[in-house]
């Protein structure tokens, strides 16, 4: 299911799309002086990823969080 | 954020894995100016891959040579094989400069090269984290970091010439 980028919170799982997953563990706000963007990040002994994506768009949601 | 602060940062280029999967020669590297790049070849920058083809053209007979080190960490934009990160290398770009296996620059596990390479501030005297992919930093032939400029900064923007030129002097 997709949901909007804007509703992604700490916790959740997303896919990227070239197929890698990534739980978020920090979500920072612009990428490149672009405000328009949120970057969520996983930064964990498993990976760090990070997934951009626009604020007013769709991500994938593998699963939520229970944060 | 562009070109930062000097400082004391000092790299070495021993126990570089190479693309081809064999030790990187430091011999391409050791004594020269070099601009190292974390690259990815599905990023909506990979274009630069031309710019920085041009410096080393440009460069490579003074003493200067650009490193390029695959990444996947930015939104897994860098998947293939070595084979198909050095075909689209070679073959669309034409490019002629060493190429690392891919490595990590960030994170717990990120490459010791980038340990030191990320506490070097850029122009806005922010350090840390690579932001993204085709973030450039220039090394001296002494191996002191001398300048980090984001991945906006296009290969042949003044402001990197003008540090290279300085760093051959």
């Amino acid at each position: 299911m997709t949901v909007r980028a804007t509703e992604v919170r700490i916790g959740d799982r997303l896919r990227t799309r070239t197929g890698l997953e990534l739980t978020v563990t920090r979500i920072d706000h612009g990428l490149l002086g672009r405000e328009d963007f949120l970057s969520f990040v996983e930064d964990s002994d498993e990976q760090w990823l990070k997934m951009p994506v626009p604020r007013d768009g769709d991500v994938e949601l593998v699963s939520r969080g229970t944060q | 954020m562009h070109e930062g602060t000097p400082t004391p940062e000092v790299v070495d280029w021993d126990d570089l894995p190479g693309l081809n999967g064999q030790p990187l020669d430091s011999e391409q590297l050791a004594g020269k100016a070099v601009l190292v790049v974390n690259v990815a070849s599905r990023c909506g920058l990979t274009p630069q891959y031309e710019g920085l083809e041009r410096l080393q053209r440009t460069y490579g007979d003074r003493g200067f040579t650009v490193l390029g080190v695959p990444c996947n960490q930015f939104a897994g934009q860098e998947p293939g094989t070595p084979d198909e990160i050095e075909g689209l290398c070679r073959t669309t770009y034409g490019t002629t400069f060493p190429m690392t296996a891919k490595l990590e620059v960030n994170g717990r596990r990120r490459h010791p090269l980038y340990q030191r390479l990320s506490a070097v501030p850029d122009a806005a005297g922010e350090a840390g984290e690579i932001e993204w992919n085709f973030e450039k930093f220039l090394v001296a032939p002494s191996g002191e970091v001398l300048a980090r400029f984001r991945p906006t900064v296009a290969p042949e923007d003044e402001r990197i010439v003008e540090r290279i030129e300085r760093a051959l002097r």
